[in-house]
């Protein structure tokens, strides 16, 4: 049955336009973000500092490393994450009692690394097992996560004077040292999901998962293998997060889930599965993450950024779905 | 193959028809809906079933069965609508704002209505034009909405907007219970009534379980689909002017979440959020009212509230997978 499937929905051949269609969409979201810097700068030509830069890097680097996990799981055919939240919030808070023994910051990241890949393997365990929808199961696990954390702390903040108090408040060649790991990573994961067997494998299945299957890739391990993998990057971004925010309660990466969604399909990253490439990751969040700073200048309160947000999101999963429709005769 | 399988099954005869209501969604959610009783009746005693507790009961769960219900028609067609709850608090805005600028209800009701209309045709273009995936597409109409809640907030972060006549409508009680709340139910039972025994309630049905199957009997699975996003818009506004009578104001907080308490609540109802063709309004009125229940039972015996998103989320997970066992997709 998979394999009469699997001959059936086989693409004949890659189109050009879809083939190059990642750097389309780079060079679009490029104008795009470029169209915002310049629009910005001409209203107010006092956007054009270092503040600026700061800002937008330092925005940037919790967001840029969440939308790696995003991109994972919707790359391997997970749709979305919406448990990122209460995971984020569980491993931050891991990380703040780690440094409140006094430990050194590579514990604390390696501890906030573990926990968010636990909370990966829950998440994956529930979606194997019960053979569910991942959306449905984060969503749950989303609810249930932050209650219980809600009734484990209402307010965290890591000690002042700590190592990952000063790693979130220094810089390094002018950026925020937050910036560096986030660039890094992007770039690293960009390279090797197209290059290594795990990150083919993670694209066949999100592509197709009969064809997958019938090739002999367990679907199993690899729905662990990258919902954990996408635990692992929550948990760093928390240490990113923890490093910076000062006091946050467990609701406070709420408000980050929509950014990321949106960051991760601007990029091209279909939540249909199977395609994207990660580096896009880089102008999509970049582009997202200089509105904030732009509102500012343009003088508009903080709440019209969720209205420039939300519509870029619609705008950008409409595009996605005309370009998936196109693909698909 | 699977396609197959997920095909909506013809009308059932009559046997079939009693026994798909035994062992079908409404059956699960009815017997959790008699634990829920059940368990408040043992453990808080009585003043459970008061006519008091259940007005408080009713009064509370007024906005959602109104948003359910009409939301229950996206999902049967097989669109998700995330962006209700933002519409309710966007509503409420809308309302109050003119109702403080001195428009009578009436009028500032229609407006309301209309620009709720709006915001679900946006939705409607972007995921029946486009072929935006639903939950994304929402999600973004979610928070742009908020946003445009809160700009028509203003700085102060809430409206104040007190009208006596539309205050003692919706404190109304006919019989010991909210007018409102009967009015709720009322409308439940007309939306089970035109999802089952109606040929419109077919054909959403039709086309929420197998668009294309759908698509080639005929049915315009573009118009269905269309005209359940723009009831589901219709629904949540009407949902905000009613929060908004009956608080006599709009806030910040207004709607906040609510899209996530009630397609969980639905979801528990026999629901889907990932397929259509499958839930029943009846079932997703029980849902929310045994939610309501539960934080209920937890509000009277003084437990932490946030024990009520735990329990809802265990009940979501164990709702999905008795669904999947019914014959739900299987994920792998």
């Amino acid at each position: 049955m998979s394999f009469n499937q699997a001959i059936e929905t086989a693409p004949p051949a890659v189109p050009l336009t879809v083939r190059f269609g990642g750097w389309g969409t780079g060079l679009m979201l490029l104008a795009v973000w470029l169209l915002l810097i310049a629009a910005t700068s001409l209203y107010r030509p006092d956007f054009f500092s270092h503040q600026t830069v700061l800002a937008v890097t330092f925005t940037m680097a919790v967001v840029g490393v969440l939308a790696i996990g995003q991109g994972i799981v919707a790359m391997s055919g997970g749709f979305i994450d919406l448990s990122q939240p209460a995971n984020m919030i569980l491993a931050s808070l891991v990380a703040v009692r780690l440094s409140e023994a006094g430990m050194p910051l590579a514990v604390v990241i390696v501890g906030a690394i573990l926990a968010g890949m636990l909370w990966g393997a829950f998440n994956a365990a529930i979606i194997v097992f019960g053979k569910l929808n991942p959306v449905i199961v984060t969503l749950a696990t989303n609810f249930i996560g932050l209650a219980a954390l809600f009734l484990v702390f209402q307010l965290a903040e890591v000690p002042i004077g700590s190592e990952i108090y000063h790693f979130g408040r220094a810089s390094f060649l002018g950026l925020p040292a937050i910036f560096w790991p986030m660039l890094a990573l992007v770039l690293v994961v960009g390279f090797l999901v197209p290059r290594t067997r795990y990150g083919r494998r993670m694209i066949a299945v999100g592509g197709n998962r009969a064809a997958a299957k019938a090739r002999g890739i367990s679907l199993k391990a690899t729905r662990f293998a990258t919902f954990m993998a996408a635990g692992g990057f929550v948990g760093f971004a928390a240490v990113l997060f923890a490093a910076t925010a000062g006091p946050f309660n467990p609701g406070s990466a709420n408000t980050l889930q929509l950014n990321i969604i949106a960051g991760v399909i601007l990029a091209g990253i279909s939540l249909a599965g199977g395609r994207g490439n990660f580096w896009m990751l880089l102008l999509s969040v970049g582009f997202l993450s200089t509105i904030p700073t732009s509102l500012v200048f343009f003088g508009l309160s903080s709440d019209t950024q969720s209205i420039f947000q939300g519509f870029i999101l619609v705008i950008a999963v409409a595009i996605d779905g005309w370009r998936a429709r196109r693909a698909t005769p | 193959m699977t396609d197959v399988t997920a095909a909506p099954a013809r009308r059932p005869g009559l046997s079939e028809d009693w026994r798909a209501a035994l062992t079908g969604s409404v059956a699960s959610i009815t017997l959790t809906f008699i634990v829920v009783v059940a368990i408040g009746w043992f453990w808080v005693g009585p003043k459970f079933l008061s006519f008091g507790n259940i007005s408080i009961i009713g009064t509370f769960v007024i906005v959602p069965l109104i948003v359910g219900a009409f939301a229950g028609f996206a999902l049967l067609s097989g669109v998700v609508d995330l962006s209700i709850g933002s519409m309710v608090g966007f509503s409420s805005a809308l309302f109050a704002l003119l109702l403080s600028l001195g428009w009578d209800p009436a009028s500032a009701g229609a407006v309301t209505l209309l620009a709720c209309l709006c915001f679900g045709g946006i939705n409607a273009i972007a995921i029946v034009g486009f072929g935006a995936e639903p939950i994304a597409a929402t999600l973004g109409m979610l928070v742009a909405l908020r946003g445009i809640a809160w700009v028509l907030l203003g700085s102060q972060g809430s409206i104040f907007a007190f009208n006596l006549d539309m205050f003692n409508l919706v404190s109304t009680t006919v019989g010991g219970l909210p007018l409102f709340f009967l009015l709720a139910i009322a409308l439940t039972l007309v939306a089970a009534l035109v999802v089952t025994k109606t040929r419109v309630g077919r054909h959403i049905r039709a086309v929420g379980g197998d668009d294309k199957a759908a698509a080639r009997a005929g049915i315009s699975v573009k118009k269905v689909r269309v005209a359940a996003l723009l009831l589901s818009a219709f629904g949540a506004g009407l949902g905000g002017i009613v929060y908004a009578a009956q608080l006599g104001s709009a806030a910040r907080a207004t709607g906040f979440g609510l899209e996530f308490q009630v397609y969980a609540a639905l979801m528990i109802g026999g629901y889907s959020i990932l397929r259509g063709g499958v839930g029943n309004p009846i079932g997703g009125a029980l849902g929310l009212l045994a939610v309501a229940g539960v934080s209920n039972i937890l509000d009277l015996k003084a437990i932490s509230p946030y024990f009520v998103n735990i329990i809802v989320g265990l009940l979501l997970l164990a709702a999905v997978l008795l669904d999947r066992i019914r014959g739900g997709d299987a994920y792998e």
